[in-house]
């Protein structure tokens, strides 16, 4: 006790004074409030590793902004409010963040979520960037969304975009009868029109039904410039194997849900010369800061992010901290109609720029090869190429 | 002409398969009166069973252990063939035709799941360079090693089962129990050896054109069994169930048709068209292409 006391009495001014000095200059640090980013995510439910890995990516971003010191002079907080991935706590969690006075919210992961929030943030004027593809989220004509991911319809735009560079014109498309395929297939049909091509030749399979030589038998008949397979694996592997059976050597370009490591099994010999469009894993990612990014998230959290969506929505925030230090304003008033002039904005997932609906125009997606031994090369777009 | 050709031989090829499956189809049908339905599932264990020792690399020589998985899938299949007739179809023989109906669709789903439960519901692809590659073409037209083996070995098949059926002491036997059972037993033929020799013989086939399907598709799956046992039914149908020669015709005849209406009018109208035609056969001939002939001398 003594002791205890003796201390304390010989407490030196000196270091009493250089306490008090750096309380001064925390202080001053502190005495612009932090500005607020929410995250509204599925933390919990069917969806929990997606909405931890946008939460997690969220706050990687910000620590590393603060350690730059902030965003105009002010340190960033994040506040995060689980949604589950649905509408009813959508809206309760939009309510909450609103009333936690966020300038944006990075969030939600399913459409749905994002879609029930959407009002209530355009009603507050606060910013939202989420990876919902549903087309109705850019419909409503509100200004303060901006979606970071794709659309349904970016993988057509993007499949013609490819054939027409690719100097493919005359296009054969096969596709099995579940709506997910038809409705891909009609769309790349579609904007392969729209890009001056001919498609010569809707033909459908069975899906699980093996026998694909009849019609392709008929396709290599008509010559086509390429054959665009737009169902499974499972399917496209047994296509592209069928098409070297009958000696077809017209190049094969599958859809997403050909990307599968079954698709190169089996194919077996016949894999060499497969293209399939897909956005790529975020391991794939060829661009140096979605490498470096990834690195900082693992050294962080251990694990990789779940899916290429975390990295979307960490360029939704990225994109608009560089316009807010670009502008020098987080005021809704200045800084929304300046995300909406974003242009050829360098993302983790690819250059994008926001268009005045707030959709994302340059997607993420690349053409890939699949080697013999089932792993990819990206050989499209030149941006993407290593 | 060239695609015309092309399209032949594609026909020719899946046509085969049914064909063999159909088969096992038509033979207990013309014995039993009764549709195996868990037929379809029993040529894919054969698959299943041919991949287990293709995957095994036993035996030295590739094209040795292609032969094992086709012995070893013909003796796995037709035992579980006869222990389905034993336990599914025998105590119901004098039991109400809807029983052994059910007890035919349970006994589908019991080897369609028991194939899951043992392999797993997720495709499974067969290994690649088991057999000399090599390939002919002529003028446009390409045909394969494994698709003359397919087209042979499913008419070689097809005529041994012929011979069989209509040339030895067993297959008048067989005949004479499909026509009636109770006056062949009066004769001395022992009835339940013949109807478990049909069960052994048809899944047996079958399992031949399941690994026919595995070698040629190079993927399995577990459902696959119900794709394949209703081309074959329909094939059984279309050629008159019952009647051996007609279940060739059916199957061969179904297979060219399918490609024949993918290549030359629509392939979305593929399945349709295929069922068109059944449907406009079966109101001409109500008993199918060779229609079962209802009496014969034996």
């Amino acid at each position: 006790m003594s002791a205890f006391r003796s201390t304390c009495a010989g407490f030196n001014p000196l270091a009493k004074l250089s306490v008090l000095a750096l309380a001064a200059a925390a202080s001053t640090v502190w005495a612009a409030e932090p500005l607020i980013v929410g995250v509204q995510a599925p933390i919990t439910g069917q969806y929990a590793n997606e909405g931890q890995g946008i939460a997690d990516a969220v706050k990687l971003l910000v620590k590393q902004q603060n350690a730059k010191g902030g965003l105009l002079g002010r340190q960033l907080e994040v506040k995060v409010c689980d949604d589950q991935g649905q509408a009813a706590p959508a809206a309760i969690c939009a309510r909450q963040l609103i009333n936690d006075k966020a300038f944006a919210i990075i969030g939600s992961y399913t459409s749905g979520a994002a879609l029930a929030a959407l009002s209530l943030y355009a009603r507050a004027n606060v910013i939202q960037t989420s990876d919902g593809t549903s087309d109705e989220l850019t419909a409503k004509g509100v200004k303060t969304f901006f979606r970071n991911a794709p659309p349904n319809s970016a993988e057509a735009v993007f499949t013609a975009q490819y054939f027409k560079d690719k100097g493919y014109k005359k296009v054969a498309i096969v596709t099995d009868h579940s709506s997910f395929a038809t409705g891909l297939a009609d769309a790349v049909a579609a904007e392969v029109k729209k890009a001056g091509g001919q498609v010569i030749e809707k033909a459908f399979i069975e899906a699980g039904s093996q026998n694909y030589t009849p019609v392709l038998t008929k396709l290599k008949g008509l010559n086509p410039d390429v054959v665009y397979f737009s169902g499974y694996y499972n399917d496209g592997g047994l296509i592209k194997a069928q098409m070297a059976q009958l000696g077809m050597d017209t190049p094969f370009v599958g859809g997403d849900a050909n990307q599968n490591v079954a698709f190169a099994k089996i194919a077996g010999n016949a894999v060499t010369g497969a293209t399939i469009i897909n956005v790529p894993a975020p391991a794939d990612l060829p661009y140096p800061a979605a490498k470096q990014f990834l690195a900082e998230y693992k050294a962080a959290y251990g694990h990789e992010p779940p899916s290429i969506f975390t990295l979307t929505n960490a360029d939704g925030l990225r994109a608009i901290i560089a316009t807010a230090e670009k502008v020098k304003s987080v005021d809704p008033g200045v800084l929304i109609p300046a995300l909406h002039q974003l242009k050829d904005f360098q993302g983790l997932t690819g250059e994008f720029s926001w268009d005045d609906k707030g959709e994302r125009i340059g997607s993420p997606f690349v053409a890939f090869n699949v080697n013999a031994d089932g792993s990819y090369k990206i050989v499209y777009p030149q941006s993407a190429v290593k | 002409m060239d695609i015309f050709l092309q399209q032949t031989i594609n026909g020719l090829t899946v046509g085969g398969i049914y064909a063999l499956i159909a088969l096992g189809y038509t033979m207990v049908y013309g014995v039993l009166r009764l549709i195996n339905f868990a037929h379809g599932d029993l040529s894919v264990l054969g698959a299943y069973v041919g991949l287990v020792v293709l995957s095994s690399g036993a035996g030295g020589g590739t094209t040795l252990l292609v032969v094992l998985a086709f012995v070893a899938a013909v003796v796995v299949v037709g035992l579980a063939g006869a222990a389905l007739e034993f336990t599914a179809y025998r105590p119901l023989r004098k039991a109400d035709r809807l029983a052994a109906v059910v007890s035919a669709l349970g006994a589908s789903l019991l080897i369609e799941n028991g194939i899951m439960l043992i392999w797993g519901p997720q495709l499974r692809v067969f290994p690649q360079g088991l057999l000399p590659s090599g390939a002919w073409e002529a003028a446009g037209t390409r045909i394969d090693l494994l698709q003359v083996l397919i087209i042979g070995g499913s008419a070689l098949l097809m005529a041994l089962l012929y011979l069989f059926v209509h040339h030895t002491r067993f297959g008048t036997a067989m005949r004479a129990a499909a026509i009636d059972q109770d006056a062949a037993r009066l004769m001395g033929i022992n009835v339940n050896r013949v109807i478990t020799s049909v069960f052994v013989i048809g899944p047996a086939l079958g399992a031949i054109g399941g690994l026919f399907i595995g070698l040629y598709y190079r993927q399995v799956y577990f459902t696959m069994g119900w794709t394949y046992g209703l081309n074959a039914f329909i094939a059984a149908i279309l050629g008159g169930i019952g009647n051996i020669p007609g279940a060739m015709l059916g199957g061969v005849l179904l297979g060219l048709v399918n490609a024949y209406a993918a290549g030359f009018v629509s392939s979305s109208w593929q399945g349709a068209i295929t069922f068109a035609l059944l449907i406009a056969i079966l109101l001409v001939r109500p008993t199918g292409l060779l229609g079962e002939r209802v009496a014969e001398k034996v």
